[in-house]
C-alpha cells in the first residue's frame, strides 16, 4: 500500500510541472537573427542597415567581382585557361543563355539589393514620419541614409541596363527595359511586373540620383569612408557615366565640371579632394584609399567576394581557372608601350602567359575592387567636350585626355594636331580607356555606348570566337529563365 | 490539464493489494516437433512477478499463491503457452514452434497489440533479418523487406543515409523522410556529417533491435499526428528474456569494391579520338602523347588510383537474461569498415543497455541507455560538379597522364592537375585524386547518448500508468583540412574547417492505458496520453586559411587568417494530447479510432495547435458462423477486411522560426551590418494527409501462406511550396513558404508470407512484396505551372508541373544524330529539328533547311521527359534450412521508372574529358553512319548533354537485384563442457550480389540529390554502388 501511495505522489508531482515553461517553449525568440520590428530601434541599427545595403551590392556577383569579370571576358583582352562553366567561360565564348547560371545569378544579385534598398528607404520613411526616430538619428543623416540609399538603387538599376537591356542611343531608349521595383517586397503579392522601356528605367536613374546629390554628404571624416560610401562626388561621377551612355554630350560636360577645373591640376574643388594618384600601381594597393577612388568595394580576409568570384582568381596568375591576356595584334595588350606603367602591371607567367596584377592575391582576397575612378570622369569629360562640341578636338579636351595618359606614359602627350578627325580623338579616348581600365569592367560598357561590335578573339587553346555584332541576338544577354518563369508579365528582350 | 491530473491521481489511489497462502505446482515441459524435454523455459503466475525456469530435464516446480489463476510458458522461438491452474498440483506442457508468428505481438503507437488484433497497416521487419547484413545502419537493409516501402541507396559512398519513402513521395518541399522512433523516443535522422557523411541511424547497432514496425496508414500514425504524414517506423531493441544468461557474439569480416564501372577509352583510343576531334574542330593542334620514366608511353586507368577492395569487420557481443523479478540485455559493439573509395572509412563503438525491473506487483521500472561513438573519412567523393570529387574524377581524366610526374613529384599545377605537356591546358582544372587523397582530410565525429527512462505503476489489473522520458543528445564534428600544396586548399594557401553541432532533445510521454474485457467477448482498450518535446541546436564553424607552416593540418595549428566563422542556434518543441479507444466483440468485429492534438512553437502565434486522427474498422469473417460451416475455413484462415480513413500532417518542412520577418547580421568589410533576409509566413500550417486504406488479410492452407493485401490513397493537401518569387522582387531566396500545393499517392499492395516447407529438418519459407504505386501533383502555388529543380545547383535536371508526378526529368528533346552530317538532332519548342555544329559561325541550324535556328536552351526548349518515380516496385526474400545449412536470397526490384543518366553527358563530351570506349568505337564518321554518337569536335559540349540535359541521357531504369546472398552452417553444442557453445554459425554472404538492368550507367539505384523530392531519379557523376563479400559466425552460449 504504501508504494502506490508513494508512486501515486510521484506521478502527481510529475504531472504537475506540465504546466511550466511552456510559453517560453512555445514562443521562442530567435537568437541570431533579429526582427523586423526592432530594426529602426537605434542608430547603431540603422547605419548596420546602411552598411547592409553596401554589403548587398558588394556581393561577389555584382560588385564585389563578377559584374567587371563578364564585362572585361565577354569582350576581346581577355583568355581562359578553362573551360569551366562556372567561371564565366559562356560569358567568354558568348553562349550564355536564359538557364545560364551568370545571367540568372546577376539579375538576383542587383534586383536583391535593390529590395534591400527599397525595404530600408520604405522602414526609414515609416519610422521617421511616425516620430519614432526623433532623438535617434538627426535630419542630416536621416538625408544622408536617403541619398545613400537613392544612389545604390540608381548604380544596380544601371548596371542592369548594362547586360540585359539594348543600350539607350538605340532608339532613344524606346526598347524594353528591365521591370522596375521601387517598392519594397515583402510578401508574396506583386510577382507580375512588366517591363519599363529604357528611357523609363534611365529617369528613374537620374531621379534616383539628382534626389540623391543635395541630400549627400559633401565628405566623411576618414579615407575609407570615401572610398567606401557615397558622398556628393560619388553621385556626380555616377552621373557622368550615365548621361554619357544616354550620349547626353552637355550633362556630361555639366556634371563633370562640378568636381573637374577647367585646367589642370585636376582636382575635385567640391568635396572630397578627388584627384588622379600619381602613382598607378599604388591604386591597386593596400590602403586602396587614393583620392582617385571616387567608389571602390572594400575587402579583408574575412569579408570578401568568395571563392570563383572574387578577383584574383580571374585576373591573378594564380589560379586554374583565370584569364590571361589576348596577345594578338589590335587587343590592348599590343597597344601598351613597353615603359607604360599600366604595362608594369603585368606579369609574363614561365608560359608564356601575361597576366594583371592589379589583384593577386588568391590566399586572402583582401584586394578592393575598384567602381568608379577619378580618370573616368576625366576621360568622359574629354570625349564629351568634343562629341558635345560639334567635334572639334579641344585643347582642353587634349588635356584630359593626356592628364590620365602621361600619369603613366611619361612623354606620351598628344597634341590637338595629332588628330586629324574627331573620331581619330574619340579613338584615342577609347583606347585609354581600354588600356586605363583593363580588368575593371568598363571595357564592356563602352562598347555598348558607342553601338560596336564586341571584337572576335582567339586563343590556340581555346580556339575562335567570332565577332558579335550590334544585331546579334548575343550583344546583350537574355532575360533570366527565372524571371521568364514567374514574372508572367516580363518579356524576353529580343 | 487540471482534469486530466485529477483522473490520474482518483485512479492511482484506488489501486489494493491481495495476500494470499501458496500452493507447490509441479511439471513438465516438452517441445511439440521433436517432443524432448525443454530446459530453461520461464514459468511465470500470470500479472504477478513470481517465476521460474525449467531443469536440464524439462522438469519445474513453483510456488503460488491460492490466488493465481494461470501460469503462462514462454520460451523464444515458441508461441507463449498460458494454462488455466484449475487447483491443479500437476501440470506438464507441450509448447508450440512458434513458426508463423501468428500470435506475435506486435509493436504499435504507444504500446503492443497482438497481430492478428491490428487493423491497420503494419509491417513488421524483424532484426533477425538485417542482423548480419553488412551495411552501416538498419535502414540500409529494409530495402525489399516491407510492402510499400522504398529504399533508395543514393551510391556507395559509406554510411550514406539511404532514401526511405513509405508508400511514395509525400511532399515536394518538406522531408518525405518517414518519423523514426526508437524505444518510443523520436530521434535525429539524416546526414549529420560534413564532407565525411555520416548517418544518424547508424548510431543505432543493427544488431541490438529487436523489431522494425513501418506504419503506413492513418490508422496506425494518427496517434503521431503532425508528423506522420510519411509514415513512421518504430525501432525496438532487444530486451532480456529468459532465465538463463544467455550470451551471443556476432562477427563478420569482408571487402567491399565497385561494381559496373564504365568502359573508358584505353589511352591509345583516347589519342586517336581526341585528335580526331581537334581535327574536326577545325584545329591544327594535335595532343602530345607523354611518356613515363622509362621513355613509354604514360598509360593511367585512373580507378585504380581511387577505388580499393576495403576491409570491413564488426563485432557484436550481447549478454542477455532475467530474472523473475528483472531482466537485462547489454551489449557491446566494435564496427570498422574501410569503403570501396581509397580513405573512406567508418568505424562505430558503441555500448547499450536496456534494464527492466519489477519493484512489486504494481511498479515496474525500466531504462535503455545507449551510447555510440561514431566517426567516418571521406575524401570528396563528388555527386555533381565538385572538380574534387573522386567518382567524377575516375572517369574524367586523361588516361595519358599520370598521377606522378616522372620525378616522382604530384602532377599538379596550381589547385588543378597539369597538363604533362600533352597540349592541353597547364592546368586541367580537376584535381589530383591521388595527391587530395594524400593531403586533404574530411572527418565526422559524433557522440550519440539515446537513452529512456520508464516507470510504470498498474494499480488495477489492465489499468497502466506510464511515464517515459527519453533524450537523444547528438554532438558532432566536422573538420576539413586542405591542403596548400593544390586542390580546394591551394587559393586559400591551406584550410582547416571544424564544424561543430550539438543537438539535444528530450522527450517526455505520459501515458494512462486501460484494458479489459467484459461479458467474455467485448474487449476495449483506452489510451489517453500527453507529450512533451523539446530540440535545441547549436552549432558553430570555425575556419582559418594561410597555414603558417605546412606541418599544420589541423584547425588548431597555426594559420595567418581566422575566418567568420558560421553557426546556428534554433530550438523547438512540441506538445501533444492523444487518446485511442480499441475495441472488438469476439475478435470478430474490430472498430479503433485515434486522435492527436499537436502544438508546434515554429507556427505563428494564435496558430499553433491542429488536431488530427484516424479511425479503422476491421471484419474478422473467419469467426462467422456462416464461414466457419462453410468449409473455406479448410482453405482460407483468419479472412479479415480492413479500412481506415485518417487526417495526419507533416511538419518537417516548418522550419523553427518560419513565420516571422528577420534581418541578419554581416559585415560591410569591417563594419557589421543588418540586412533582410527572411520573409516570413505568419500564416504557415503543417501539410495534411488524408489518407484511405482498404486491406484484406488472410492465411491459406492452415497459415501456410498469410497474405496482406491493401489499396491505399493518401490525399496530400497544404503542401508547404516555396513559392517562387519573381527573381526580380529581390525577396530573400527568391521564395516564400506557404500551404498551396496538393497531390496524391494511390497504389495497391501486397505483401505475402509462404512456408513451403516447415519441417523441423527442413524449412524453406518465401516472403514476397509487391507496391504498385501512382503519384500526381494536382497543385502547385497559384501562378505557378512548374517547379524546376537543380542537380548540384547547377544543372536544370528536375521539373514538377501538374498532372504528373513529382520531380519529373527535366530534358530537351534530342532525336539521335543526322546520319548525313553526324550531327545531334535537338528538338526545339516549336517541334522543329535542330542540329548544333560546334565549330561553325553558325551553330544551330534547322534540319530541314540549314538555315540559322534560335540556340536551344533548357529554359525554354526543355520538356518534362519522363518520370523517376517508379510505378511498381518490391522484394522477394527465400530462406531456407536444411538440417544445419541454411541459405538466403534477398531480391528487391523497381521497375516503370526512368533516370538521368548525366554522368553519359560526361563521357561523351568532347572536350579533353576521357570518353567511354563506346564512344571511340560508335561516333560518327561518315554520312550515312546510323549511330547515337554524333560527330566528335573538339570542344563541343552541347552536342551529348553537358550544357543542358537531353533525352538522349534518360533511360529506363528497371531493375531486379539480388541484394544479398548468404550461406551458413550451424553447429549446435559445440564442446558443452568446455566453452558450452549452444549454437555456433558460419556464414558467407554476399552484399549487392548482382544486378539485372538495362540500364547503361553505373546502377539505376542512384540518387545523386540524396533525398530530394524536387530532383528525384539523378546519376550525374555519382560514386558507383558497393558490393561486400563477407564471412562471419554467430555464436550463442
Amino acid at each position: 500500500m504504501k508504494n502506490i501511495l508513494k508512486g501515486s505522489i510521484i506521478f502527481t508531482l510529475i504531472l504537475l510541472m506540465y504546466g511550466c515553461s511552456q510559453e517560453e517553449f512555445m514562443n521562442p525568440v530567435p537568437k541570431t537573427s533579429l526582427s523586423d520590428l526592432s530594426v529602426f530601434d537605434n542608430k547603431t541599427r540603422i547605419e548596420a542597415q546602411v552598411n547592409g545595403m553596401y554589403a548587398s551590392l558588394k556581393s561577389g556577383q555584382h560588385l564585389g567581382g563578377r559584374f567587371h569579370v563578364y564585362n572585361d571576358v565577354r569582350c576581346d583582352n581577355f583568355i581562359p585557361k578553362s573551360t569551366n562553366l562556372v567561371t564565366c567561360y559562356a560569358s567568354w565564348n558568348h553562349s550564355v543563355l536564359a538557364g545560364t547560371n551568370e545571367v540568372q545569378n546577376l539579375w538576383g544579385a542587383v534586383y536583391s539589393t535593390v529590395n534591400v534598398v527599397n525595404v530600408f528607404l520604405e522602414g526609414l520613411a515609416q519610422a521617421w514620419d511616425e516620430g519614432k526616430l526623433t532623438g535617434v538619428i538627426t535630419q542630416s543623416e536621416y538625408d544622408q541614409y536617403r541619398s545613400e540609399s537613392y544612389t545604390i538603387r540608381a548604380i544596380c538599376y544601371f548596371n542592369l541596363m548594362q547586360m540585359y537591356s539594348k543600350p539607350y542611343h538605340v532608339g532613344n531608349g524606346a526598347n524594353q527595359g528591365v521591370p522596375l521595383r521601387i517598392k519594397a517586397m515583402k510578401s508574396a503579392e506583386e510577382n507580375d511586373l512588366a517591363p519599363s522601356t529604357v528611357a523609363e528605367v534611365y529617369t528613374q536613374i537620374l531621379k534616383d540620383l539628382n534626389d540623391a546629390e543635395p541630400l549627400a554628404v559633401a565628405s566623411y571624416s576618414t579615407d575609407v569612408l570615401n572610398t567606401t560610401r557615397v558622398h556628393k562626388n560619388t553621385i556626380i561621377a555616377f552621373k557622368t557615366r550615365v548621361y554619357l551612355h544616354m550620349h547626353n554630350w552637355t550633362q556630361v560636360v555639366t556634371e563633370s565640371a562640378k568636381i573637374v577645373p577647367a585646367a589642370a591640376p585636376y582636382t575635385s574643388p567640391a568635396g572630397v579632394a578627388n584627384t588622379l594618384h600619381s602613382d598607378y600601381e599604388e591604386i591597386f594597393r593596400s590602403p586602396y584609399t587614393t583620392k582617385e577612388s571616387i567608389f571602390s568595394m572594400p575587402m579583408t580576409s574575412t569579408n570578401n567576394a568568395g571563392t570563383q568570384s572574387h578577383m584574383a582568381h580571374y585576373f591573378g596568375s594564380g589560379s586554374d581557372e583565370s584569364y590571361h591576356l589576348n596577345l594578338n595584334d589590335g587587343y590592348a595588350f599590343a597597344a601598351l608601350e613597353d615603359d607604360d606603367a599600366r604595362k608594369e602591371m603585368l606579369y609574363t607567367h614561365t608560359d608564356g602567359k601575361v597576366f594583371l596584377t592589379k589583384w593577386v592575391d588568391q590566399a586572402t582576397r583582401a584586394e578592393w575592387v575598384p567602381v568608379i575612378r577619378y580618370a573616368e570622369v576625366l576621360l568622359s569629360r574629354a570625349e564629351a567636350l568634343v562629341r558635345g562640341g560639334g567635334g572639334t578636338v579641344t585643347e582642353q579636351a587634349v588635356n584630359l585626355l593626356n592628364a590620365v595618359r602621361t600619369r603613366s606614359l611619361t612623354g606620351g602627350d598628344y597634341d590637338p594636331a595629332d588628330f586629324a578627325t574627331a573620331q581619330d580623338f574619340y579613338d584615342a579616348v577609347l583606347l585609354e580607356r581600354n588600356l586605363e581600365f583593363l580588368g575593371e569592367g568598363i571595357r564592356n560598357l563602352d562598347l555598348m555606348r558607342l553601338g560596336l561590335p564586341i571584337p572576335g578573339k582567339s586563343s590556340p587553346e581555346m580556339g575562335t570566337v567570332a565577332t558579335i555584332l550590334t544585331t546579334g541576338p548575343s550583344y546583350i544577354w537574355p532575360v533570366p529563365a527565372s524571371e521568364l518563369n514567374y514574372n508572367n508579365l516580363m518579356t524576353p528582350n529580343n | 490539464m487540471k482534469k486530466i491530473l485529477g483522473f490520474f491521481s482518483l485512479l492511482l489511489i484506488t489501486g489494493s493489494l491481495v495476500m494470499a497462502q501458496t500452493v507447490q505446482i509441479t511439471g513438465n515441459v516438452k517441445g511439440s516437433e521433436d517432443g524432448l524435454a525443454m530446459p530453461g523455459v520461464f514459468v511465470q503466475v500470470k500479472g504477478t512477478t513470481i517465476g521460474t525456469i525449467t531443469g536440464l530435464d524439462g522438469n519445474y516446480a513453483i510456488a503460488v499463491p491460492s490466488s493465481a489463476q494461470n501460469l503462462v510458458f514462454s520460451f523464444v522461438g515458441f508461441v507463449t503457452h498460458e494454462e488455466a491452474i484449475q487447483g491443479r498440483t500437476r501440470i506438464d506442457v507441450v509448447l508450440k514452434q512458434d513458426l508463423y508468428n501468428v500470435d506475435e505481438v506486435v509493436v504499435v503507437a504507444y504500446g503492443t497489440q497482438q497481430r492478428r488484433d491490428i487493423a491497420g497497416a503494419i509491417t513488421t521487419v524483424k532484426g533477425d533479418a538485417i542482423r548480419s547484413v553488412p551495411v552501416q545502419s538498419f535502414d540500409q537493409a529494409l530495402s525489399g523487406k516491407a510492402a510499400g516501402v522504398s529504399i533508395t541507396m543514393p551510391n556507395g559512398v559509406l554510411n550514406n543515409p539511404p532514401v526511405i519513402r513509405i508508400r511514395g513521395f509525400n511532399s515536394i518541399t518538406s522531408s518525405s523522410n518517414p518519423l523514426i522512433i526508437v524505444d518510443g523516443v523520436p530521434v535525429f535522422t539524416g546526414n549529420v556529417g560534413g564532407t565525411a557523411i555520416q548517418n544518424a541511424l547508424a548510431d543505432i547497432n543493427p544488431s541490438d533491435i529487436q523489431s522494425m514496425e513501418v506504419l503506413k496508414d492513418a490508422s496506425a500514425t494518427a496517434l503521431y499526428g503532425s508528423r506522420a504524414a510519411n509514415g513512421v517506423i518504430i525501432i525496438t531493441t532487444r530486451r532480456g528474456s529468459g532465465a538463463r544468461t544467455r550470451v551471443t557474439y556476432d562477427g563478420y569480416a569482408g571487402w567491399t569494391e565497385p561494381y559496373r564501372m564504365f568502359d573508358l577509352m584505353n589511352p591509345e583510343q583516347y589519342f586517336n579520338h581526341k585528335n580526331l576531334a581537334l581535327e574536326n574542330a577545325g584545329s591544327s593542334a594535335r595532343l602530345v602523347w607523354p611518356t613515363d620514366a622509362s621513355g613509354k608511353p604514360i598509360e593511367t586507368y585512373w580507378p585504380d588510383y581511387i577505388y580499393q577492395k576495403g576491409f570491413q569487420q564488426s563485432h557484436s557481443i550481447t549478454a542477455s537474461g532475467s530474472s523473475p523479478t528483472t531482466s537485462y540485455f547489454l551489449s557491446v559493439g566494435y564496427t570498422d569498415q574501410n569503403g570501396m573509395f581509397k580513405k573512406n572509412f567508418y568505424d562505430r563503438k558503441n555500448a547499450r543497455m536496456n534494464l527492466d525491473h519489477n519493484l512489486n506487483k504494481y511498479m515496474k521500472i525500466g531504462a535503455s541507455i545507449a551510447y555510440t561513438n561514431g566517426y567516418t573519412e571521406s575524401p570528396n567523393t563528388g555527386a555533381s560538379f565538385a572538380t574534387a570529387g573522386a567518382a567524377r574524377l575516375a572517369f574524367v581524366l586523361p588516361p595519358i597522364i599520370s598521377p606522378y610526374l616522372n620525378d616522382g613529384s604530384y602532377n599538379i599545377s596550381g589547385s588543378g592537375i597539369g597538363g604533362m605537356g600533352t597540349g592541353l591546358s597547364a592546368s586541367l582544372g580537376y584535381h589530383n585524386p591521388v595527391a587530395i587523397f594524400d593531403l586533404n582530410q574530411h572527418t565526422t565525429e559524433s557522440e550519440r547518448l539515446l537513452a529512456t527512462l520508464s516507470a510504470s505503476v498498474e494499480p488495477l489489473a489492465g489499468l497502466v500508468f506510464k511515464t517515459v522520458y527519453g533524450i537523444d543528445n547528438l554532438a558532432r564534428e566536422a573538420t576539413t583540412f586542405w591542403s596548400p600544396v593544390t586542390g580546394n586548399g591551394y587559393g586559400y594557401n591551406g584550410l582547416a574547417s571544424n564544424d561543430f553541432s550539438r543537438n539535444n532533445r528530450w522527450t517526455w510521454t505520459n501515458t494512462a492505458n486501460y484494458n479489459k474485457t467484459f461479458f467474455e467477448r467485448l474487449t476495449v482498450g483506452l489510451l489517453a496520453g500527453i507529450e512533451q518535446q523539446r530540440t535545441v541546436g547549436v552549432s558553430w564553424e570555425g575556419w582559418k586559411t594561410g597555414v603558417s607552416d605546412p606541418f599544420f593540418t589541423q584547425y588548431q595549428g597555426s594559420w595567418s587568417t581566422a575566418q567568420i566563422g558560421g553557426g546556428g542556434y534554433g530550438e523547438n518543441y512540441y506538445i501533444s494530447y492523444f487518446g485511442r479507444v480499441n475495441t472488438n466483440w469476439n475478435r470478430k468485429y474490430y472498430l479503433e479510432g485515434s486522435i492527436r492534438r499537436d502544438g508546434f512553437s515554429g507556427l505563428s502565434r494564435g496558430n499553433k495547435f491542429g488536431t488530427f486522427g484516424g479511425a479503422s474498422l476491421m471484419w474478422n469473417i473467419s469467426r462467422e458462423d456462416f464461414v466457419a460451416n462453410s468449409g473455406i475455413n479448410n482453405i482460407f484462415s483468419d479472412i479479415r477486411f480492413k479500412a481506415s480513413y485518417g487526417r495526419v500532417g507533416n511538419m518537417f518542412g516548418i522550419g523553427n522560426y518560419s513565420s516571422l520577418f528577420l534581418y541578419s547580421s554581416s559585415l560591410y568589410a569591417a563594419v557589421p551590418t543588418l540586412y533582410f533576409s527572411q520573409a516570413g509566413n505568419a500564416d504557415l500550417q503543417w501539410e495534411t494527409s488524408d489518407k484511405y486504406d482498404l486491406g484484406l488479410s488472410f492465411g491459406i492452407l492452415r497459415d501456410k501462406i498469410q497474405a496482406d493485401i491493401n489499396w491505399f490513397y493518401n490525399d496530400v493537401g497544404n503542401l508547404i511550396l516555396n513559392v517562387p518569387q519573381s527573381p526580380s522582387k529581390g525577396i530573400p531566396g527568391n521564395s516564400i513558404p506557404a500551404n498551396v500545393g496538393s497531390m496524391y499517392n494511390t497504389g495497391l499492395e501486397l505483401q505475402a508470407t509462404s512456408y513451403n516447407i516447415a519441417r523441423p529438418n527442413f524449412s524453406w519459407t518465401t516472403t514476397f512484396n509487391i507496391t504498385f504505386i501512382k503519384n500526381e501533383v494536382t497543385e502547385l502555388a497559384p501562378g505557378v505551372d512548374e517547379l524546376r529543380a537543380t542537380t548540384g545547383g547547377l544543372e536544370t535536371t528536375n521539373i514538377t508541373v501538374v498532372g504528373k508526378p513529382v520531380g519529373n526529368l527535366l530534358a530537351v528533346e534530342t532525336r539521335g544524330v543526322d546520319p548525313t552530317t553526324g550531327r545531334r538532332i535537338f528538338v526545339n519548342k516549336a517541334g522543329k529539328e535542330v542540329l548544333y555544329s560546334h565549330e561553325a559561325a553558325q551553330r544551330w541550324t534547322f534540319r530541314s533547311d540549314g538555315s540559322a535556328a534560335p540556340a536551344i536552351s533548357i529554359a525554354t526548349d526543355g520538356v518534362p521527359w519522363a518520370s523517376p518515380l517508379p510505378k511498381v516496385y518490391g522484394g522477394l526474400d527465400n530462406s531456407v534450412a536444411y538440417k544445419n545449412f541454411d541459405f538466403a536470397v534477398n531480391l528487391t526490384y523497381s521497375l516503370g521508372f526512368y533516370v538521368y543518366a548525366g554522368s553519359k553527358a560526361g563521357i561523351r563530351d568532347q572536350r579533353w574529358w576521357n570518353n567511354s570506349a563506346e564512344v571511340a568505337e560508335t561516333a560518327w564518321k561518315k554520312a550515312g553512319d546510323i549511330t547515337n554518337i554524333p560527330k566528335p569536335v573538339w570542344g563541343d559540349n552541347v552536342s551529348n548533354g553537358s550544357a543542358m540535359a537531353i533525352s538522349e541521357n534518360i533511360e529506363r531504369g528497371d531493375y531486379v537485384k539480388v541484394r544479398n546472398i548468404s550461406l551458413g552452417y550451424a553447429f549446435k553444442n559445440v564442446m558443452p563442457d568446455v566453452l558450452n557453445i549452444e549454437r555456433l554459425r558460419v556464414y558467407a554472404q554476399v552484399f549487392n550480389a548482382y544486378l539485372f538492368t538495362k540500364y547503361s550507367g553505373s546502377d539505376p539505384e542512384v540518387s545523386t540529390n540524396a533525398d530530394s523530392n524536387l530532383a528525384p531519379g539523378i546519376d550525374r557523376n555519382t560514386a558507383p554502388q558497393a558490393r561486400t563479400y563477407s564471412f562471419g559466425v554467430n555464436i550463442s552460449f
